[in-house]
């Protein structure tokens, strides 16, 4: 089933036509690696997916609900999360961090501390808890990153370059936790040049190239 | 000698607990008290939306901004005075001459401190901080407070400086306070005042308050510019 459907979408910067896509179609459920060489718009289009950026024109259907970029509404922004390649943490706790999107939907404080208890654990965050965010190395940040997204269950997950410059083991990490957002029903667009992304099971290729998407 | 018998005395009168002398301060600290309550919300408030939402004018505005930063404090009164004064637009009010009058001269004064600082502060926050806080789904207000947090140390650094202005400020308090005795006399303008009459054992223990004072904030001020650098 269709979850989330882009046409005609187009991003220029100045007189360069980053991409016109004519049609992109997310199944719900289903994992996606986007694969295109540098500068080809891989991060753009994960941002404008995300209403971090307006495209030059489009339209975007959620289900079967049509809507614009721009405003990009408030109720696709509970169901879409975008994490950068590098992620930003608040000069706040790791707990903090993780409870955040929560805290932006009202949810109680003890549901909200249950859920980020099992997101902690999910992530297996629990020896990093006293450490201040700032210090963690980038493959800790990214997990916060994660926890902090995966506690919220959105429908739609934009991962930009999750594996980038990551050690061996910290990738190998962040690579199984990838596994875990499948298993969660979450839509996952990963956009990666890492073959063991790539190479994941039940993982769908989808290659931004010449402004078109070739799936 | 004059000057260390007059020193002298100065410390006496600050550690005798002199009412006339702990009570100027005490104008003092209330008045810059009560305006950096006032400017703070509006100042930061401000700063905060010139950073983030572009609207027509606001270049100019933070020029004009910027350009308020060097302006006399003098001029302010002035302007206040004229304001304020029984002929002026707001004469009916009856403020020349209160404690009112200094805190509303003392905020225009640290306004433009605080708008410049906090969007400086606020511009120069990490942009992944705002996407990130959008991304998770925050509302505006949410939005808006999160950056504040992030850049809290720059902003204490910014209202430091702010206070440190106003409380030492004197053609202000002089022109729209009038320097009335135990109402509207502050430590600068009682230092002023005993200074030019020749007593200056009370200017020299009011001088060493404001030091204090101002040793205090520049010390705040230096520990938040180096935890916003962290």
């Amino acid at each position: 089933m269709s979850l989330l459907r882009v046409s005609a979408l187009a991003k220029s910067f100045g007189a360069r036509r980053l991409f016109a896509i004519d049609e992109l179609t997310l199944l719900a459920g289903a994992s996606y690696v986007l694969t295109g060489e540098n500068g080809s718009g891989k991060t753009t289009l994960l941002r404008i997916m995300a209403g971090l950026e307006t495209p030059d024109g489009g339209v975007g259907h959620y289900r079967s609900r049509r809507f614009d970029w721009q405003p990009y509404p408030d109720w696709l922004r509970r169901e879409v999360i975008y994490v950068h390649q590098q992620p930003y943490l608040f000069h706040t706790s790791i707990a903090q961090n993780i409870a955040y999107g929560l805290c932006a939907r009202r949810i109680d404080r003890r549901r909200r501390e249950s859920l980020v208890a099992g997101a902690i654990a999910w992530a297996r965050l629990e020896h990093l808890l006293a450490t201040p965010p700032q210090k963690l190395s980038g493959g800790e940040r990214q997990r916060v990153a994660l926890a902090r997204a995966w506690v919220l269950a959105p429908a739609v997950l934009l991962l930009d370059e999750p594996t980038a410059s990551l050690d061996a083991e910290s990738r190998r990490q962040t690579i199984e936790l990838l596994r875990g957002f499948g298993s969660a029903r979450t839509t996952t667009v990963i956009a990666c040049h890492d073959r063991d992304v790539i190479e994941l099971p039940d993982v769908r290729r989808l290659d931004l190239a010449g402004g078109q998407i070739v799936v | 000698m004059a000057l260390v018998d007059a020193s002298e005395a100065a410390l006496r009168l600050l550690f005798s607990g002199d009412p006339e002398l702990w009570g100027i301060v005490a104008v003092s600290l209330s008045v810059s008290l009560r305006a950096m309550l006032l400017a703070m919300p509006i100042g930061i408030g401000i700063g905060y939306l010139l950073a983030t939402v572009d609207f027509p004018g606001r270049r100019m505005l933070i020029v004009v901004t910027q350009g308020l930063l060097a302006s006399p404090t003098v001029v302010v009164g002035l302007i206040l005075y004229l304001l304020l004064s029984r002929q002026g637009v707001f004469g009916q009010l009856q403020l020349l001459f209160t404690q009112t009058a200094m805190v509303i001269g003392q905020v225009l004064i640290a306004l433009p401190v605080l708008i410049a600082f906090s969007l400086a502060a606020i511009q120069s926050a990490d942009p992944r901080a705002r996407e990130t806080a959008i991304a998770l789904g925050a509302a505006d207000a949410r939005i808006a407070w999160t950056l504040l947090v992030e850049v809290r140390f720059a902003l204490m650094a910014a209202v430091c400086s702010a206070f440190g202005r106003v409380v030492s400020e004197i053609g202000c308090s002089l022109m729209v306070g009038g320097n009335i005795a135990g109402v509207t006399r502050n430590i600068p303008t009682a230092i002023a005042l005993e200074t030019s009459k020749g007593e200056f054992a009370q200017g020299i223990a009011l001088g060493i308050v404001l030091l204090l004072v101002a040793l205090g904030i520049n010390s705040a001020f230096a520990f938040f510019q180096g935890e916003s650098r962290r």
